[in-house]
């Protein structure tokens, strides 16, 4: 039976063939789409890691995190220098870096903090940040880029930029006075680092100078050599901390504090909160990738039915050497099943194929790794769900071939 | 067992028409060679529709090998028909993508009856369809090529090849030789009748050319048992 499904097949190569592609190509793009979720999925929890917490001024978690890590909108408030300095002074506290936002170059944010930065923020599996070429900046005036933030402005090592105030592309009160010389440029991460300009906090403190009142505040002092602390308010501070267990009693301590009202949130927990409220564009793409297969498995029966006519004397002819209407129906099933085996396979093959050859490109430009793995369990039932697809869709053509065999019988229709 | 065909007060009508077939009594008897001639028209498919269960008889019964076809179910006369007799159509009716060798095989495919019957001759139905086929005069090469690859004379071998594997116990031929020239026409039925004698198999076989009689143990004239004189709507 199966030897003859097979060379009936083979007899009407065209239309197998058409048939199998539809429903490979159709079977890649369902596994891909899965593959793409999942990897965005990944790389946006990959931001940011070797946090514990993320300090900032009294707002919604998701608000802080959406501001300090991935540089989306404003966050009202800021922080005081005073507490971040408490904060930093904390015993459980390893380490600690400020960060200063709302400022930009064409666009592109600034991100004003200090070489600790370098040392302590880690991304994907605890990844730091490397440069691509330069060096990091080492005093005021200096600025490192981010892969994508140097090639959109076309900056090099060595060009001068010039901040403007307020996050917008076009800004009306650029820092014209002070040009920033660009020492470093960051290889490429996949994070919202790759768009981010970053300067030291005083830089910006003497771009700002004479804007804000913080001169009158020269009694604060700080650790720095100088007792000069660089600014007086901050955006958001990145704290690692001695143990990962206290993070969340320092969450709740400082969430309580009695003095500033502050919020600290764990990157991790939030971004996972932050990733189902994308749960609509999760849904957007599993609904297309059904949709597609389900356009795939409607070819294939399209195909089938109207292949029956043509083989209304093959079914004749089986039927006069002894085969019953219950074995063209088998026959029918069969072919349709083998169909979509194949077709699930070349699919999956197909997906591979592209991810080998396209992973470097779609990696340089959107910064997402596709990782070459094993198919999961979940992609297994989905191919399994197509196979049963097909089979419950092959039943329509073979019971109509089970009817027709029936009345016609042996008629030979020339 | 008496005879291969017993047809008692047969009547058949397409669909209300006059009588197509009307057949009082007629015999075939078991190892007989039967020729049955008719011009077009006369009613010859239609009894062999009939034969083949493929159609019941209004009236009268169809009896082969002793068993009333009229009280099989269809299935059960598909059945039948597999198991106990070789059919050659008009048109062959070879599968296309199958090889000469694979179309003979198929007769025993569906048939577990035939199956037993070669297994009974203590070869497999490989090597009969293969000796079947060379004897017929296909050469080894043809036997694997697919039948839409042979000509009209060697399709028409591989078709009487599959109808006589498995020694049925009746052979119907309809018009097998209309479409050769009488030198291949002739040996080719000598061949067919020479393998039906060493099967015991009882052949049936309806044409419009009289001059074939010569071969056959009987020369029947469809007009001669048939008392309908229409029929000339489903020939």
């Amino acid at each position: 039976m199966l030897k003859l499904a097979i060379k009936s097949l083979a007899n009407r190569k065209t239309s197998a063939l058409l048939t199998v592609i539809a429903i490979a190509v159709s079977v890649a793009l369902l596994l891909a789409v899965e593959r793409v979720k999942e990897q965005v999925q990944a790389n946006f929890a990959n931001t940011v890691s070797g946090t514990d917490l993320i300090v900032g001024p009294r707002s919604g978690d998701v608000q802080l995190l959406l501001a300090s890590v991935f540089h989306i909108g404003a966050l009202n408030n800021s922080m005081s220098w005073r507490s971040y300095e408490e904060l930093s002074q904390n015993r459980q506290v390893k380490w600690s870096v400020p960060i200063s936002l709302g400022d930009s170059v064409s666009g592109m944010p600034v991100v004003a903090t200090t070489v600790g930065y370098f040392q302590h923020f880690k991304y994907a599996n605890q990844q730091s940040l490397q440069l691509l070429e330069g060096d990091w900046f080492k005093r005021t005036e200096q600025a490192v880029l981010g892969a994508d933030a140097a090639e959109k402005l076309g900056y090099a090592v060595g060009d001068q930029l010039i901040i403007a105030h307020g996050t917008g592309g076009i800004s009306f009160s650029e820092h014209s006075g002070h040009p920033i010389d660009i020492v470093g440029i960051l290889k490429r991460t996949g994070t919202p680092v790759d768009q981010s300009v970053y300067v030291d906090l005083e830089t910006l403190e003497g771009i700002h100078g004479g804007e804000s009142e913080h001169e009158a505040h020269d009694e604060h002092h700080d650790e720095h050599a100088d007792h000069h602390h660089p600014t007086d308010a901050i955006s958001a501070a990145l704290v690692g901390l001695k143990s990962r267990q206290m993070a969340l009693f320092m969450q709740r301590d400082i969430n309580t504090a009695a003095g500033e009202p502050l919020t600290a949130l764990m990157p991790g927990q939030t971004l996972q909160q932050l990733w189902k409220t994308l749960r609509v564009f999760e849904q957007a793409l599993n609904g297309i990738s059904a949709i597609v297969v389900v356009i795939g498995l409607l070819g294939m029966l399209t195909i089938l039915l109207a292949s029956l006519r043509e083989r209304s004397r093959e079914m004749a002819v089986l039927r006069a050497v002894g085969a019953g209407p219950g074995t063209l129906f088998t026959l029918l099933v069969t072919e349709a099943v083998l169909l979509t085996i194949v077709a699930t396979a070349s699919g999956l093959t197909l997906l591979y194929i592209l991810q080998i050859s396209l992973s470097g490109i779609i990696q340089q430009q959107t910064g997402l790794l596709f990782a070459l793995q094993w198919p999961t369990v979940a992609d297994w039932w989905r191919m399994l769900f197509v196979v049963i697809a097909g089979f419950l869709m092959s039943l329509v053509p073979a019971w109509r071939a089970y009817r027709q065999s029936l009345a016609d019988g042996l008629t030979v229709k020339v | 067992m008496a005879s291969a065909i017993e047809i008692d007060r047969l009547a058949f009508a397409w669909q209300g028409d006059q009588l197509t077939l009307d057949i009082p009594q007629w015999t075939v008897e078991a190892g007989e060679t039967v020729l049955l001639r008719g011009p077009s028209g006369s009613g010859k498919s239609t009894l062999l529709s009939l034969l083949a269960g493929i159609n019941v008889a209004q009236q009268g019964t169809v009896q082969l090998l002793d068993q009333s076809l009229s009280d099989l179910s269809g299935r059960k006369r598909d059945k039948f028909r597999a198991d106990h007799i070789g059919y050659i159509f008009q048109q062959f009716n070879l599968l296309p993508y199958l090889s000469a060798l694979d179309n003979v095989l198929l007769a025993t495919q569906f048939s577990p009856k035939r199956r037993q019957r070669v297994a009974a001759s203590g070869h497999s139905a490989e090597h009969l369809a293969v000796e079947y086929l060379q004897r017929l005069g296909l050469t080894s090469t043809q036997l694997h090529q697919t039948a839409v690859h042979l000509s009209v004379g060697q399709q028409q071998r591989v078709a009487a090849a599959r109808a006589l594997l498995g020694a049925p116990e009746l052979l119907i031929a309809d018009e097998p030789t209309s479409a050769l020239d009488s030198d291949r026409r002739d040996d080719f039925i000598k061949l067919l009748l020479e393998l039906s004698e060493q099967n015991n198999t009882t052949v049936l076989f309806v044409t419009h050319d009289a001059s074939l009689g010569q071969y056959f143990n009987r020369h029947v004239e469809l007009s001669d048992i048939n008392r309908a004189s229409g029929g000339l709507a489903h020939a």
